[in-house]
């Protein structure tokens, strides 16, 4: 507990006993703008995180959080280094294959994007018809099983304005793991809830992932949830500053 | 609606639940479509039926080949053409018999308007035919055309623009009404059935010698109009042929039936401005639908911009997000041109009613401005959609 290694940690290192790294990030480097209003936001970036992990990532406003987020989650082109997520290189990868790698990974956003019109259980159904083609039969009650999970059994069809900020977030999360993805990226998930509701979503998520054996790599300044982390990755300046290893996942008591 | 809609697209309907979720923009669109659609179903009736109209009184003669003056333009401009063309046209091979007709446009008062002052004056079309002769396949004609020997006896078409039911009850009991023309008087022994266009109020039937004495400018050797009927068994376009050959020179035209009835809607079409005026009806109604549809889905679009950009994190391809813009499209097709195409039935029985013009709606046209009306939405969607194309999922975060 408490080393500060860079981000590229072995599996023995976290205790982890799958061959293949959920994502592997080798030389990133990324900026915006040209000439002289070009910024330079990741440098240099090296990190592997294990399938089961739960990662905080963390640091100040501005430091490139939410950018590494875009470029793992495939919303981003590469402009240099190299990032494979679930085995997939996203080096060169067209439209097509970038979708191919978010349909592999739940999405958390910070305002949750529920969309206006649908009801919690409709949301949840994009999860799975974000995944294109057939529905599979037991879509509606994946859905429903799903918000029981989360606890919104008796808010099913209520749309997001009957909803309070907690359980939208929860609704967010059920979309994000209904189509039962290996990786979830989370932005700020808790920044626009309270600290006991905060707190509940990331334990919540946490005990998912164990159960599921998911990694999660959770971009957040909230500090109060720092013990749900398997690790913690600080960035500063577009730079890894520091990546502590909290709980080794083999040693996981949920596993 | 949403479970029908998810059970036949096999996926959430988006488009309309993002539709029905804004009822006043969505009904404001409904509104849009079907003014679109009823513009253009108006614009097309009156055309159909100015088309219709003009050639009405061509399908009701009795004839396989007309001569007319190489200059006439339509009914009421044949202008004419010297009988004897006619006399040399009788003599051709094949042709059976024949009789030249007396079309003019003649004053008259109105009938049933006498009491006011001298009477509502109007202009009536009046067709001077042989009474010995069937020039006209009109039910009733040929069997009232007989008492037309009598000078100063007319039929009338019971088609006639305004209200005239107390005369007509008056002809059919019998009563012989009387009412001046040209400023003479006319006694009315019958009846008959062509009907009103644009450019006549009506018309009357009476014999080649009443109508010269109704229109003392009229000659009996300038006819504007000659029929002649082919011999049975004989081919109309070759005999028109023959007779072609036979009066060759530049004071008379020879067409058969279909021909006459083509030019005289070509003439419409191609030579008149008045094609171009509905046309441009038509273009200006889609166009209006349109702006109307682009400006809805546009709204809608940038509306749902953040959950357009969720959804493309989550996975969904532009391709299936351009499908929820296309069945928005659909649904505002529909329900836009059902109630458009009702309004219409509704009007185009007001105009038949209203002014005795026959206009009617073919299953064609139904089907024609429905595919218009799709074809709008289409458009306005793949205009409306080049917005969402640019929902950039990174911007999400």
């Amino acid at each position: 507990m408490g080393i500060a290694i860079p981000g590229d940690v072995s599996r023995k290192e976290v205790g982890m006993r799958s061959t293949l790294p959920a994502i592997v990030i080798r030389n990133l480097s990324h900026g915006f703008g040209e000439g002289e209003s070009h910024r330079q936001v990741l440098l240099d970036v090296n990190l592997t995180i294990w399938p089961g992990e739960v990662v905080f990532l963390m640091g100040p406003s501005g430091c490139g959080k939410t950018t590494l987020l875009t470029l793992v989650g495939a919303l981003r082109a590469l402009q240099q280094g190299e990032i494979t997520v679930l085995g997939r290189s996203l080096i060169g990868g067209r439209e097509s294959e970038q979708v191919l790698t978010r349909r592999q990974v739940g999405f958390i956003f910070q305002a949750h994007n529920l969309h206006r019109s649908l009801t919690a259980l409709e949301n949840v159904r994009m999860g799975l018809e974000a995944q294109g083609g057939a529905l599979p039969p037991d879509a509606d009650a994946r859905c429903r099983a799903m918000l029981d999970t989360v606890g919104l059994a008796d808010h099913m069809h209520k749309r997001q304005e009957h909803l309070s900020g907690g359980q939208r977030q929860r609704v967010a999360i059920a979309r994000a793991l209904v189509s039962r993805p290996p990786l979830v990226l989370a932005d700020e998930p808790t920044a626009a809830l309270d600290s006991t509701t905060g707190y509940e979503i990331i334990a919540l998520m946490r005990q998912l992932a164990k159960e599921r054996g998911l990694s999660i790599l959770i971009v957040t300044h909230d500090s109060r949830i720092l013990d749900l982390a398997d690790r913690v990755i600080r960035m500063e300046d577009g730079r890894i500053f520091s990546d502590e290893i909290r709980r080794s996942v083999a040693n996981t008591p949920e596993q | 609606m949403a479970r029908l809609l998810q059970a036949l697209f096999g996926r959430t309907p988006l488009g309309w639940l993002q539709l029905a979720h804004h009822p006043l923009r969505f009904s404001m669109a409904i509104t849009g479509v079907a003014f679109a659609v009823l513009m253009v179903f108006m614009q097309l009736g009156f055309m159909n039926m100015l088309f219709d109209t003009t050639v009405m009184f061509h399908r009701q003669l009795k004839a396989d080949i007309v001569l007319v003056d190489p200059a006439a333009r339509s009914l009421i401009d044949l202008r004419t053409f010297p009988r004897r063309r006619f006399i040399q046209a009788m003599g051709v091979e094949g042709i059976a018999d024949g009789e030249t007709m007396h079309i003019g446009q003649l004053t008259w008062i109105k009938p049933g308007t006498e009491g006011h002052g001298k009477g509502e004056r109007g202009i009536i079309t009046a067709f001077g035919i042989r009474t010995d002769h069937e020039t006209f396949v009109t039910p009733g004609v040929s069997a009232e055309q007989g008492i037309l020997s009598i000078t100063g006896t007319a039929l009338f078409d019971t088609g006639s623009r305004g209200d005239f039911r107390a005369f007509i009850e008056a002809i059919q009991a019998g009563q012989r009404p009387q009412t001046e023309v040209a400023g003479k008087t006319v006694t009315f022994e019958g009846v008959f059935r062509i009907g009103a266009s644009f450019g006549s109020e009506g018309s009357i039937i009476v014999s080649d010698q009443t109508f010269l004495a109704l229109s003392p400018k009229a000659s009996p050797g300038l006819p504007n109009l000659g029929v002649l009927r082919v011999k049975t068994g004989a081919d109309p376009t070759e005999v028109a042929h023959r007779v072609r050959a036979a009066v060759a020179g530049a004071d008379v035209k020879v067409l058969t039936l279909e021909e006459f009835i083509t030019e005289s809607r070509n003439f419409l079409v191609k030579e008149s401005p008045i094609a171009y005026i509905f046309t441009f009806g038509v273009i200006m109604g889609l166009v209006v639908g349109i702006v109307i549809v682009i400006q809805i889905l546009s709204t809608d679009v940038q509306d749902h911009m953040p959950e357009y950009a969720t959804f493309k994190a989550l996975g969904f391809t532009n391709r299936s997000l351009l499908g929820i813009v296309y069945e928005q499209a659909a649904i505002l097709t529909i329900a836009g041109f059902v109630p458009g195409l009702l309004v219409s039935l509704g009007l185009y029985e007001l105009v038949r009613t209203g002014v005795s013009m026959p206009i009617t709606m073919p299953p064609d046209r139904v089907l024609m401005v429905f595919a218009m009306t799709a074809t709008m939405c289409v458009l306005a969607g793949t205009i409306a959609m080049r917005r969402l194309s640019r929902a950039d999922p990174a911007e999400v975060f």
